[in-house]
């Protein structure tokens, strides 16, 4: 494989990397908090991405403001969610398999209000309107300014997300709601309140990662869908529970569909009609041989480096 | 007495104007012309739009009818496909359980057309399909008929022709990996090659890809590996192609090379973006379309549509109104029976002149005759112009 190949595989692998971490946090958060492997994430991500691409076409270029939209919408799109259907489905006890298929439910209604929105409007493979600049190049390396705004964001999301888990008293009863939620409404945290605040902060960064994913590809109403295999790999891969597990994980993932898929396909032939076979290739592999993911490898070389 | 008289006078007369009535909705025979499209799915706009292309042509139909005074009417059924093979076939056995209808008009791609191709076959129902185009679905003797739009025979023998005059020795192809692209890449390979042309490195990107990064660092390093006289052909639908040119054009390799793409490229969407439309003037990017050709009904076709459906139609939704007049007329000659449609069908395609070119059919059932216009993007990059023509019976392009 030449280099250039390769240092442009490894740029895609970052950007992208930080866009599925961004989508894989959520998803781990709501695991964690909420209990519910919740396939309707897809959708906050596209609505996000809409609400970018709508207030772009309006004119509004400033990247901070679509970013800042983008996280109201997503985070709106899924409160209300929880509110109307995951909220009443919980108080009636129903079993993981029945919320599970509500969220899919929940994720086909989401996703065909957008059709009719986008429809109505004629926004189909549209992409959101900042000019695509080159900041820097050296040899094959090129680094866009739409790189500057995707990993960086994406990053610093991640960090703060991170922190707030780890370092505030919110994030705490959120660990504390992961960990026992019996427990943490005997102690006195106020679950719903806590839910609520979930809720926002997995659809804003859903959201979040809508508006970054449509700078850079056209958005429609199926791109949150076609994106969401990769990013259960990622969570699964960090074990579902884990947010270094699965920040680790969603830049295993990018790494395995760009640097790996190019290798492959290089040196032996194979057709990069294949990619999307690489996330449930990673599924079923960590669910076979490894179903905790990384966390405990994580765990170890933590360990290690004490 | 005298109010059982009347009451039983008044229930007489009311009951033979029922009777009337019925007699007279008897009268009426209603064909039914089912529409398989994906209204779901990237293409749902598409779908959407074709289901209109063919409303309106029923509405017209139906009008005339009613004012020859003839008892026929055309019924519509419409059934999502959602983008698939498994789709279409469920589309096409919903629309014929519920409707029995004997004639669709739809599927869309030639993967929902294949797909719905058994039942239609052991079912004797005829599909009118107007916009597929892949070689896989060129069948002789079954149930389909795939009118106004050629197949992609003649399209990849014309941008083959480009490449060659263009001076390529080499090309790189990037295509969907379905029955469409790989056809289209297949018989382009072919084309090429037989015209002197040398090496073509293809390479196939998933049908629901959103982001093609990957596969444009791919094509640039194979476009790199040839050297000088190497150009691009990419084969790829809306949305995709989007995602393409968002990575492409500041790809040091692919802006410094000539391209052609498939007429599905060419969406005023693709040029809303500044840098995409550069991106394709700097490319000196070229299509074949045969959407650019045009008769005397074309205006009519599109101000009845405006005035019914108060949108502009989209640029294949004539193909739409094409094949549904084609299958009604084709029904009025031979009644609603799937057997003599299919056997009717071509003597009325090949007298059919629509709003796009004259319908002919070969021995597979697809459009004969293909005309195509040679299109660029305006150097203002705000519109896809036509700068030429390709006549694919006789090998010949024309620069204006």
């Amino acid at each position: 494989m030449p280099s250039s190949l390769l240092v442009t595989s490894l740029v895609n692998t970052i950007q992208i990397g930080s866009l599925y971490a961004l989508m894989a946090l959520g998803l781990t958060l709501t695991f964690s908090v909420i209990k519910l492997p919740n396939f309707a994430h897809a959708e906050y991500v596209t609505a996000g991405a809409y609400a970018a691409l709508i207030i772009s076409l309006a004119g509004v270029l400033n990247p901070l403001i679509i970013i800042a939209v983008a996280f109201l919408v997503g985070a709106l799109t899924a409160v209300v969610s929880h509110l109307i259907v995951f909220k009443p489905l919980e108080r009636q006890n129903v079993s993981l398999y029945t919320l599970i298929l509500a969220s899919f439910a929940v994720g086909l209604i989401i996703r065909y209000i957008l059709f009719t929105i986008a429809d109505y409007f004629n926004i189909f493979d549209l992409r959101i309107a900042i000019p695509l600049q080159i900041l820097f190049r050296t040899g094959s390396l090129i680094l866009t300014n739409l790189f500057a705004w995707v990993a960086p964001t994406s990053i610093v999301l991640v960090i703060l997300l991170t922190l707030l888990i780890n370092r505030t008293a919110l994030g705490r009863e959120m660990r504390a709601l992961a960990n026992n939620t019996i427990l943490a409404r005997v102690i006195g945290i106020p679950v719903e309140r806590v839910k609520n605040y979930t809720w926002l902060l997995v659809g804003g960064m859903a959201g979040v990662a809508g508006a970054l994913w449509g700078l850079q590809s056209a958005v429609s109403p199926l791109m949150g869908w076609a994106a969401i295999i990769s990013v259960f790999a990622a969570a699964i891969l960090g074990g579902l529970s884990s947010f270094p597990g699965t920040i680790l994980g969603a830049y295993v993932v990018a790494f395995s569909e760009n640097t790996i898929m190019l290798f492959l396909n290089f040196s032996y032939g194979v057709d990069l009609a294949y990619k999307p076979a690489i996330p449930f290739i990673i599924i079923i592999a960590v669910l076979l041989i490894r179903p905790q993911g990384l966390t405990q490898l994580l765990k170890r070389a933590g360990e290690l480096g004490r | 007495m005298i109010k059982k008289l009347v009451s039983i006078s008044l229930l007489l007369v009311m009951l033979s104007l029922l009777g009337a009535g019925i007699q007279a909705q008897d009268d009426i025979e209603t064909y039914v012309l089912g529409i398989p499209l994906p209204f779901t799915g990237s293409f749902g706009s598409f779908g959407q739009d074709f289901e209109r292309g063919i409303l309106l042509a029923v509405s017209q139909m139906n009008a005339e009818l009613e004012a020859a005074g003839s008892n026929i009417r055309f019924d519509t059924a419409s059934a999502d496909t959602e983008q698939t093979p498994e789709g279409a076939a469920r589309a096409l056995q919903t629309i014929a359980q519920t409707t029995g209808a004997q004639v669709v008009v739809g599927p869309l791609t030639t993967d929902e057309v294949l797909g719905a191709k058994q039942f239609a076959d052991e079912n004797g129902i005829v599909i009118v399909a107007m916009a597929s185009s892949g070689p896989a679905a060129s069948i002789p003797g079954d149930n389909i008929y795939r009118v106004i739009y050629p197949p992609d025979t003649f399209s990849s023998k014309a941008f083959a022709t480009i490449a060659l005059e263009r001076g390529h020795e080499n090309m790189v192809v990037l295509h969907v990996d379905d029955p469409f692209g790989n056809g289209m890449n297949e018989q382009f390979i072919a084309n090429f090659q037989a015209g002197g042309g040398g090496e073509v490195a293809s390479f196939g990107y998933a049908p629901q890809s959103t982001e093609l990064s990957t596969e444009a660092a791919a094509v640039s390093a194979a476009l790199a590996g040839f050297g000088d006289n190497a150009g691009f052909f990419c084969v790829c639908f809306p949305g995709a192609a989007q995602a393409f040119v968002q990575v492409a054009q500041v790809d040091p390799i692919l802006t410094t090379v000539q391209w052609m793409g498939n007429e599905a490229m060419t969406t005023l969407e693709m040029l809303e973006d500044p840098g995409h439309a550069q991106t394709l003037i700097n490319a000196n990017f070229v299509t074949v379309s045969q959407s650019a050709a045009s008769t005397p009904l074309t205006p009519i076709f599109n101000a009845d549509f405006v005035a019914m459906f108060d949108k502009e139609p989209g640029i294949f939704t004539n193909y739409a109104f094409d094949a549904a007049n084609i299958a009604m007329l084709t029904m009025l000659a031979a009644g609603n029976d799937g057997a003599a449609v299919k056997s009717m069908l071509p003597f009325i395609s090949n007298h059919y002149i629509g709003t796009t070119v004259q319908a002919y059919l070969d021995d597979n059932g697809d459009q004969a005759i293909a005309s195509y216009g040679i299109r660029k993007v305006s150097d203002d990059g705000t519109a896809f112009e036509v700068i030429g023509s390709y006549n694919g019976n006789t090998d010949t392009i024309t620069y204006n």
